[in-house]
């Protein structure tokens, strides 16, 4: 019996190895060679360079290299972009360490939060504005603030980033990630149609009244069935309430996040302005016409006349021909122009071994890839110059002539006052406050003191 | 680029898995017979031990972990705060979220399982009436069964559209007009959300019911049938005296599975967006892993499980009424 139980068991190894060979291609690559640096103690784990591509170049003791996981949210097209246009050329000059990029286009924040979790998390994350003071405050971030100062370049000087981009990589006044984009939001606007109506193109000059006016006068119920198929504007939550608040001079979370006055006038003008665009078909089209024939695919489809969008947005038709698109910076509202910028850090796990050797490595990463999105959130990169040389040439007919309009925009641009349960305050303001106005079902007023002290219960302590 | 040293670790992790569970085995088996255990008893428990394991490591260790984690603040990131009841409070007494999502996953379960059996009966019946190509038909009433759910919710999105795009809306539009009514607006209007999501359930489970039905029908004997037909008791007689009695053991299966997916419904709920309370599942969801509230997640699961062992454990006590066992009957 005994050596019967000594066969079942060897076959089982058996069958496990053979199950394990076959199963591990698939798998994950886990941390180790070339995962985090893991090698006990405050030793990275190494592994060597490549060697030298050369034939002819007699064999050099391989260098040893910290490797560096970045994760991203990043698709094929950008991971490609991001690898050959940064990744390759930090690799190659690098010889302390080298980066590895592990994309996650699919369900990116659940994988982040379950892979920091279970301890595999990257060394490098991307995070979008709103997630890094939640990360931050729940301990998974390295605090930056003092290795930057030790770092000399352009992409650690905080001070040289724009304060209100800067300020969302922030939690509680120290530096928890450096932003690589900031993009306002512009007003693109299709030239053709504003032709054939005799309007003049969107500038500086617009307010919310002649955007509006404007908007309606494009409105056009071309073949005489009795409903619009042309549009002046779309909106449909994008761009964010927030944007018109703010010009209105009212806010949603103060600057001391301390309360959220969205029942201020000032909050109400803006919120009613906005709710005078939405799914309103005297200017907008209707909420099943965006379910039906999708948001941004009805301007890529000349039937909505306005858009607003990012600046580094581009349009092409379903057929692949780049669009004449012209672009403007929003319309000035009662107080201000401000217009809303999306920004977006890396951070790095708080677990990263060799944290100075991985904020420097942050920096290099972060250089790269402001010379490769627009907007930088650097204001030294935020130039003419450098925003034309980022453009892909794709799209440099298209986007070339935009870049006065963008680069004007970035001196109005701010983003979100952002706390750490900022996922549950956007749930709640949403269906509190903004899906309730859009659906007529109370007045901006009324909703605004029902759902203030249920956002403000979420704001921090 | 993925390289051969990610894989070589995780080959030797494996292999060390599987080397250290044979070692537990061989103990196992060397102890059991040392205390003077039959060589066959200990063979047989040290067979059965990697089951016994993996039971313990991955059902029931997250199984008690997350009870534990119900009764905590745990963010996912940091060592859980213990709150004792806190979180069950908050649910039952001052979370409005969670009873209407509460509200529409009853209500989507009070209506597809009763109807979705009703409708299986009637087609797995008809498919018993020595229809040509059966197993033809078994396939194709199968097959939405086996699409990946985010392509069911994606179509059927697609066909609930409220406008002209949307096919059973353009469909259905005479007939709405007749009322002097305006279409559903379905996933669109707070409204409808319910039955837009109960159209869509039809596609898979009436399917997959028919078939486990009509391999019941079959299992019926046909002297039974003969019998009734010598007593010259017509087609619906039949149906009432033979086909339900014997069953009846297929509806109580189909009927307890049905209860537990429908409160558990998930998939379909996470890919269509609606305007205000999704499924408990979504919302479970929702607090875990956008929220960072798992303890609270975990929590609302356990709730969710009491609610399914209340209803099963209804459907099991009702059952001696109504389920018919031929094996009992002959006891």
């Amino acid at each position: 019996m005994h050596s019967g139980l000594m066969r079942i068991a060897g076959l089982t190894a058996a069958i496990s190895l053979v199950a394990t060979a076959c199963a591990s291609p698939g798998a994950t690559p886990s941390r180790g060679a070339g995962a985090s640096p893991t090698v006990a103690g405050a030793s990275p784990t190494v592994t060597a360079a490549p060697p030298s591509q050369d034939a002819a170049t007699p064999t050099q003791p391989a260098a040893q290299k910290v490797t560096y996981r970045l994760t991203t949210w990043a698709g094929e097209d950008e991971s490609n972009e991001l690898q050959e246009l940064v990744l390759d050329e930090i690799n190659a000059s690098q010889s302390e360490f080298e980066i590895v990029h592990e994309p996650a286009p699919a369900d990116y924040y659940t994988k982040l939060q379950t892979t920091l979790a279970g301890g595999t998390g990257a060394d490098f994350m991307w995070l979008s504005q709103e997630y890094v003071a939640g990360y931050a405050s729940r301990g998974a971030l390295l605090d930056l603030t003092e290795p930057l100062k030790a770092i000399d370049s352009p992409a650690a000087a905080v001070d040289r980033y724009f304060p209100d981009v800067m300020s969302t990589a922030l939690y509680q006044d120290h530096v928890y990630g450096l932003p690589w984009i900031s993009q306002p939001v512009v007003l693109y606007y299709n030239p053709a149609l504003f032709d054939a109506a005799n309007i003049d193109y969107p500038d500086d000059t617009w307010d919310w009244d002649t955007f509006l006016t404007n908007a309606k006068a494009l409105t056009k119920d071309t073949d005489g069935d009795g409903t619009p198929d042309q549009y002046g504007f779309s909106a449909s939550g994008w761009p964010p309430v927030h944007m018109f608040i703010w010009q209105a001079g009212g806010d949603v979370i103060s600057d001391d996040l301390k309360s959220s006055p969205i029942d201020s006038p000032e909050a109400i003008a803006g919120a009613e302005f906005y709710k005078s665009l939405i799914y309103n078909p005297e200017c907008c089209p209707t909420e099943d016409t965006i379910a039906e024939q999708g948001f941004g695919e009805m301007f890529k489809a000349g039937t909505v006349a306005m858009f607003m969008g990012g600046a580094s947005d581009t349009f092409e038709s379903a057929d692949g021909t780049v669009l004449d698109i012209g672009a403007s910076v929003v319309p000035m509202g009662p107080t201000s122009r401000t217009t809303f910028a999306w920004t977006g850090s890396t951070v790095v796990n708080s677990t990263v071994e060799n944290p100075e050797l991985a904020v420097k490595a942050l920096v290099a990463l972060t250089d790269g890839i402001q010379h490769w999105k627009i907007v930088s959130p650097n204001m030294d990169l935020a130039t003419k110059e450098v925003v034309t040389a980022s453009l892909p040439d794709k799209w440099k007919d298209q986007k070339g002539p935009q870049v006065e309009a963008i680069l004007a925009s970035t001196s109005d641009m701010r983003s979100f006052n952002v706390i750490p349960r900022q996922q549950e305050w956007d749930d709640l303001f949403w269906r509190e406050f903004q899906d309730k106005l859009y659906h007529d079902q109370g007045t901006a007023a009324d909703l605004a003191a029902a759902a203030r002290t249920q956002l403000e219960a979420l704001l921090p302590e | 680029m993925p390289r051969i040293e990610w894989y070589a670790e995780t080959l030797l992790r494996y292999a060390f898995v599987a080397a250290v569970i044979v070692g537990i085995m061989l103990l196992t088996y060397r102890g059991l017979v040392a205390v003077g255990v039959r060589r066959q008893t200990a063979t047989g428990f040290a067979l059965i031990l990697p089951w016994f394991l993996g039971f313990l490591i991955w059902n029931l260790f997250p199984v008690a972990a997350s009870l534990y984690l119900s009764l905590t603040n745990y963010n996912i990131l940091q060592t859980p705060d213990f709150v004792g009841l806190a979180n069950y409070d908050r649910l039952l007494n001052q979370d409005q979220q969670f009873w209407a999502s509460l509200r529409l996953t009853m209500a989507y379960s009070a209506i597809t399982v009763p109807l979705g059996l009703a409708l299986a009966l009637l087609a797995a019946t008809l498919l018993n009436q020595g229809v040509r190509g059966v197993g033809l038909w078994r396939t194709l009433y199968y097959l939405p069964a086996v699409l990946p759910a985010f392509v069911t919710a994606l179509l059927w999105r697609f066909m609930l559209l409220p406008t002209r795009s949307g096919l059973v809306n353009t469909a259905t539009e005479p007939i709405w007009s007749l009322f002097g009514d305006n279409a559903p607006r379905w996933f669109l209007d707070p409204d409808t959300v319910l039955w837009g999501f109960v159209i869509m359930s039809f596609w898979g489970v009436f399917g997959a019911n028919t078939v486990i039905m009509l391999a019941g029908l079959k299992n019926i004997p046909r002297d039974l049938y003969e019998a009734a037909d010598v007593d010259g008791a017509g087609i619906l007689p039949k149906f009432r005296h033979i086909t339900l009695p014997q069953l009846t053991p297929t509806l109580f299966y189909l009927l307890i599975m049905g209860i537990i997916a429908g409160v558990q419904i998930f998939d379909i709920g996470l890919f269509v967006r609606v305007p205000r309370e999704n499924f408990l599942n979504v919302y479970l969801y929702q607090q875990g892993f956008t929220f960072f509230n798992m303890g609270y997640a975990s929590a609302i699961a356990w709730v969710m499980l009491v609610i399914i062992l209340v209803l099963t454990l209804a459907v099991f006590r009702s059952s001696q009424a109504w389920v018919y066992y031929e094996s009992e009957a002959r006891r």
